[in-house]
């Protein structure tokens, strides 16, 4: 391992450790495509292991081809005697989107705070491999809120001024049109819909142009046409080079966006691959079939571990 | 994350320049965006803007302000300081403003970084080069510039008023013992802004260490009766008990921001004024404890933060 990041907690060993150095994959080519069929080293369809099967890390032969920006290795997190992660380890490629996936309560958001440095995992480490920037890890939280009585291009600039952007006010507006906000900018925050809101919280994790990009559930609580958007917004951002980590449980836009899919059930990451990986593996026809199956298709409880997610 | 452990991530940033090219070139900016590492200098300039962007915004301090201002003049009026000259104002003032100042100064800043926590931003913010201590000496100066405004300026309107209708006129502008002068109600007014940013840094140490509202007045109504009566009743039970000697005393009622301010009210304007009098407190001392409770409040902040 090369670096050791703020929000590490070295106790363990890394089984992410032998990934070696590798040139950096370009877009085009990094992009898991549905239509594309097997990849050369995709395990044979009739295999069927998790990760718990097979201890925890070595993860898909998809994501050891290109160097990881941010990795995270051997997480585990306890709230008192509650244990809400255990040995997770996350890869997170330039380029991508990387979608975690998995039932209220299964430590989504745990994890998404792990990555993001807010709070100290109980062991493992979080490594950062990027670039020296003003801001490494952008991130959106849950239900973004921004302080009352700013418009919409104030609150924007603010948050580019702190990255040392030099013109903060054209940056702050080339980050409103990228999600699509450019026409609200003059609008109070308090006056934000849910989705506009949802949109101006991903401008902000934006700024700075961080490598890495964390957006915790953000197409909660939208209607279908705003979720897409948001979705192919968190898309467009992997096809400027951002790692883009995103949490959901809509299904299809996940489906629909995501290069790889984490699928966390009970603090653990019991499958993680592509789309297509993942159907083939569970002999599945959607990642609503694949997610039934891995988690065992229990809709009737709610796995509750600590911490909502 | 803390402090500590942002340096060391920036460090370790730095340290990783070298091998990090393979993953650069994958990291598309827009022209505009173009980002360097800020100085503290100039995350603090942002956040002190966007609290005095608030405090303008904010109706509640504009009420505060004008009803502090209708109660000093009026009390200066009714009472006859302005008739009387500028130090018999200050004496008149002062102990409404013993109660005022602290009131006015825990509204401003009780919820000023707890806001920021509920909505989330302080998560956001640690995203980003800014530490959280930098985050309470923005906020805590943005907040000081708007109540700083709420409290001077109508002291200065009463120093206006005196000056139009004291019936003495004075004409010496200095601080000669034994003379009234508009020197002696700058003095008083300065003490006052020190009295100010003293209370104003525990309101804002308790909007750091409280996770809600309801949380943040309980606990401000607290700190206010400690500040107001707790610690004075304190010194009081030390020199009645003998704990506290009789040489001590004045050096003592520094530990109160309360009897700080008073003391040094007393020793510098009120004995100044009058040409003798006796001892009433150590002015050293006095502005080193309301110094100490202003650093020491905002240190337990970014401590509080940093946790």
């Amino acid at each position: 391992m090369t670096d050791d990041s703020s929000h590490s907690t070295p106790s363990r060993s890394s089984p992410h450790a032998s990934v070696s150095p590798a040139e950096s994959v370009p877009e085009s080519e990094s992009k898991s495509e549905p239509e594309s069929g097997p990849a050369p080293n995709e395990e044979p369809a009739t295999e069927l292991h998790t990760e718990r099967e097979t201890a925890s890390g070595s993860g898909c032969e998809s994501e050891s081809t290109q160097t990881p920006i941010l990795e995270a290795t051997g997480l585990d997190h306890e709230y008192g005697a509650v244990s809400v992660l255990e040995d997770v380890s996350v890869s997170l490629r330039p380029g991508t989107v990387t979608a975690l996936i998995g039932p209220n309560g299964s430590g989504k958001t745990t994890l998404i705070r792990a990555l993001a440095g807010l709070h100290e995992p109980t062991a493992g480490t979080v490594a950062y491999h990027g670039p020296d920037t003003a801001r490494q890890i952008g991130y959106l939280p849950q239900q973004p809120s921004f302080r009352p009585g700013f418009t919409v291009i104030e609150t924007v600039r603010f948050y580019a001024s702190l990255v040392g952007a030099p013109n903060p006010v054209p940056t702050a507006q080339a980050h409103l049109d990228r999600v699509g906000l450019a026409d609200a900018a003059s609008r109070p925050v308090d006056a934000l819909s849910g989705g506009m809101t949802r949109l101006l919280g991903i401008a902000q994790a934006t700024i700075g142009d961080p490598p890495v990009v964390i957006l915790d559930e953000p197409g909660s609580g939208l209607d279908p046409g705003m979720s897409m958007h948001v979705f192919d917004v968190a898309a467009e951002l992997a096809a400027d080079g951002m790692a883009v980590l995103l949490s959901s449980h809509d299904l299809e836009l996940v489906e629909r966006v995501a290069d790889d899919v984490l699928l966390l059930d009970d603090g653990q990451i019991i499958q993680r691959g592509s789309t297509v990986d993942l159907q083939r593996r569970l002999d599945a026809d959607s990642l609503w079939d694949v997610y039934r199956n891995a988690t065992g298709g229990d809709t009737d409880t709610v796995t509750v571990q600590g911490e909502s997610t | 994350m803390s402090d500590e452990n942002r340096t060391q991530a920036q460090t370790q940033a730095q340290s990783r320049e070298t091998t990090s090219s393979s993953t650069d070139s994958t990291n598309t900016n827009t022209s505009t965006n173009t980002t360097t590492h800020p100085q503290t200098k100039h995350i603090l300039k942002t956040i002190i803007a966007r609290e005095l962007r608030t405090v303008a915004r904010t109706r509640t301090f504009y009420v505060l302000a004008l009803a502090l201002t209708a109660v000093v003049l009026g009390v200066a009026w009714t009472g006859g300081g302005i008739r009387a000259g500028f130090v018999p104002t200050a004496v008149d003032l002062l102990t409404p403003l013993e109660l005022l100042v602290p009131v006015v100064a825990v509204a401003f800043g009780y919820r000023a970084v707890l806001a920021d926590e509920q909505r989330g931003e302080l998560d956001v913010l640690e995203t980003y080069p800014v530490s959280n201590r930098s985050i309470v000496l923005g906020v805590y100066v943005g907040r000081l510039i708007g109540l700083l405004v709420a409290i001077v300026v109508p002291l200065v309107l009463v120093a206006v008023a005196v000056a139009v209708a004291e019936e003495d006129r004075i004409l010496i502008y200095a601080s000669h013992a034994g003379v009234d002068s508009p020197l002696l109600f700058v003095r008083f007014v300065v003490l006052t802004a020190l009295f100010a940013m003293a209370v104003l840094a525990v309101a804002i140490a308790i909007s750091a260490a409280v996770s809600a509202t309801r949380s943040a007045l309980a606990l401000a109504v607290v700190a206010l009766v400690v500040l107001l009566v707790g610690l004075d009743l304190l010194l009081v039970y030390g020199f009645t008990s003998g704990l506290i000697g009789d040489g001590a005393l004045v050096h003592s009622l520094a530990l109160s921001p309360l009897s700080a301010f008073r003391g040094l009210v007393f020793d510098t304007v009120v004995v100044v004024a009058a040409g003798t009098g006796p001892a009433v407190a150590s002015p050293l001392a006095s502005v080193l404890g309301l110094v100490g409770w202003t650093v020491g409040s905002l240190a337990l902040a970014s401590w509080v933060l940093n946790r």
